[in-house]
């Protein structure tokens, strides 16, 4: 009997999203196969990487980062270095310094080194707050305004503050936006029904379903992406139909296995190859469970994931 | 397995506002029926035109057309004795949305609509009956075996044959009901298959208040059977809670707390 092969396409589709202007606009998303089935249909686009810097400068301690921004002056340097980076298709700030409970900085003065950044760099912003939600809610507000019209992706909206964040950030200044939960598939469902039921277009906004480094919880990351993914194709589930964007970087990096120095620990090795180890590991496996992008700390977990994407397409 | 499909009955020949559109070829009414069932969460819509044996192609035709453009193609069940008509409306068809629907075949005059369907990659519903009502399961198994044979001969996948077991009026049949539960089960869990059904036969003849409660009960029966869809009423807000509710306790759907809503 002759083979006949059967692709597996599915009649739904996880949505294109887009965010970006003026030349630097960048597409996820956009494919009606299960992730990375390149074998079943050709993926419109690939899944993606952004570079993790933070308005706090960076770990001086591991020599890849000093060599990447030792000599950068400032935080816009470091994002037109991190943007330069092969394999980089945006930049992601985090402005951990607006933590009230740390050096607690003002909206305003993040919101213009928001404007620096982007204004240093060619490819498109992600803006990460400091994952306090009162403070987030307030600074995405003046981010939005100031970044009117340049369409960045604002990481993330919560349950306890999507109306404010969706209403100030995508509906008045048609920023996008991304709509987090911790590991919670039905919460992830929930708020992308209340943000569309809140009038936000539904191609406006991508899911950030949480993170965990790998052997830290992240088997319940991987099952949720993997589970968010199946609903909206399996059984076109539209509510769940958003690309899903996914940060490693900092939690990869915040494990003992990137953290105890070397000379703690002499028989586990260098302790930035570890760092690496731990980040590449937890984003290919991000990756295979569905996530489109990856933010990423390391230039070699860059140089590296943006092969093996490169090798799957 | 994925969600319950529903099927809207109401563009019905039998109601007279659609047959006065279908014969003057008048959109609205029928438009309006069709937004309203959409909205109210049908995935399908059944088109009956009757027999239509005079223009049957061209009515078709027409119905297809004006409510595919209208509705973002939304996928259709071609319901009529008139194969002609069923071929004429498949030939206008946009499957963007999913297959036509060819509504029915069954084991009797009506089995060559499953050679129509497979010819046209088309779903098929087959009922499981000759002439008249089916006297017993075993009966009802045998046109079964007959239907998917004659399916299987013309290359069509199990999965585009949706079996009926025909559901059957209570009032008056109600020694009978758990026989058709029994079928789904045979059907769905022993061979399989896919299944649908006149749904709101089973409360026909009732007062209209007691319609929606008989009739929700029963789907949420049928559904542990396994009844993987049904014709029926989408405007009836209790029955579509059921399905609903039944969707998540059935693992076909994710839960969310604004469930109902979507």
């Amino acid at each position: 009997m002759p083979f006949t092969d059967k692709p597996q396409v599915f009649t739904s589709k996880i949505r294109e999203f887009s965010f970006g202007t003026d030349g630097r606009e960048l597409k996820l998303g956009g494919y009606n196969t299960y992730p990375l089935y390149t074998f079943d249909a050709a993926t419109a686009n690939p899944p993606r990487i952004g570079v993790l810097i933070s308005d706090q400068g960076y770990d001086r301690t591991v020599p890849g980062f000093e060599a990447l921004y030792g000599d950068c002056n400032d935080v816009p340097e470091m994002a037109k270095k991190a943007a330069a980076l092969p394999g980089a298709d945006f930049v992601c700030l985090e402005l951990d310094g607006a933590d009230p409970n740390g050096k607690n900085r003002s909206c305003d003065e993040l919101a213009a080194l928001v404007k620096a950044v982007y204004e240093a760099i060619d490819k498109p912003l992600a803006v990460m707050g400091c994952k306090n939600v009162e403070k987030d809610t307030e600074l995405f507000q003046k981010v939005a305004d100031v970044m009117q019209g340049k369409k960045i992706l604002l990481l993330s909206c919560r349950e306890e503050n999507y109306k404010t964040v969706a209403a100030s950030s995508v509906l008045a200044y048609g920023q996008t936006l991304g709509a987090e939960s911790a590991v919670d598939i039905n919460l992830a469902k929930q708020l992308n029904v209340l943000l569309s039921q809140m009038g936000t277009p539904e191609d406006s906004t991508v899911m950030n379903l949480g993170c965990a480094a790998a052997g830290y919880g992240f088997e319940y990351l991987a099952s949720t992406t993997e589970r968010v993914k199946a609903a909206a194709l399996t059984q076109n589930d539209e509510s769940l139909q958003m690309p899903v964007i996914t940060e490693i970087g900092d939690d990869a990096w915040s494990v003992k296995e990137a953290l105890l120095e070397e000379a703690d620990a002499p028989e586990w090795g260098s302790r930035e190859e570890r760092g690496i180890q731990m980040e590449i590991v937890t984003a290919s496996a991000a990756l295979a469970s569905g996530s489109d992008a990856l933010l990423l700390k390391h230039p070699e977990s860059v140089k590296t994931l943006s092969e093996l994407i490169a090798g799957l397409m | 397995m994925g969600k319950f499909i529903v099927i809207g009955e109401r563009i019905h020949c039998i109601s007279p506002i659609i047959r006065e559109a279908m014969a003057t070829r008048n959109p609205e009414p029928i438009l309006k029926r069709a937004k309203l069932q959409l909205d109210a969460g049908a995935d399908y819509l059944d088109v009956n035109i009757g027999p239509a044996e005079s223009d049957g192609e061209d009515l078709m035709k027409w119905a297809v057309t004006t409510i595919q453009s209208a509705f973002n193609n939304v996928p259709l069940a071609l319901d009529t004795t008139n194969r002609k008509a069923i071929e004429a409306g498949i030939s206008v068809y946009n499957r963007s949305k999913g297959k036509p629907i060819v509504n029915s075949a069954d084991a009797g005059d009506r089995i060559e609509n499953v050679d129509l369907a497979a010819a046209n990659d088309a779903i098929v519903i087959a009922l499981c009956s000759k002439a008249g009502v089916p006297a017993d399961n075993d009966e009802r198994m045998m046109y079964c075996q007959e239907l998917l044979e004659r399916g299987m001969e013309q290359g069509m996948e199990a999965e585009d044959m949706w079996f009926d077991p025909l559901f059957l009026v209570a009032k008056g049949m109600q020694d009978k009901q758990l026989d058709v539960l029994e079928a789904i089960r045979m059907f769905a869990q022993d061979m399989g298959l896919n299944t649908t059904g006149g749904l709101s036969n089973v409360s026909n003849g009732m007062p209209k208040e007691i319609r929606p409660i008989m009739d929700s009960a029963m789907v949420a029966m049928a559904m542990q059977a396994g009844l993987t869809s049904a014709i029926a009423n989408p405007c009836d807000r209790r029955l579509m809670e059921t399905i609903k509710s039944c969707d998540i306790i059935k693992n076909n759907t994710l839960y969310a707390d604004s469930y109902l809503d979507l």
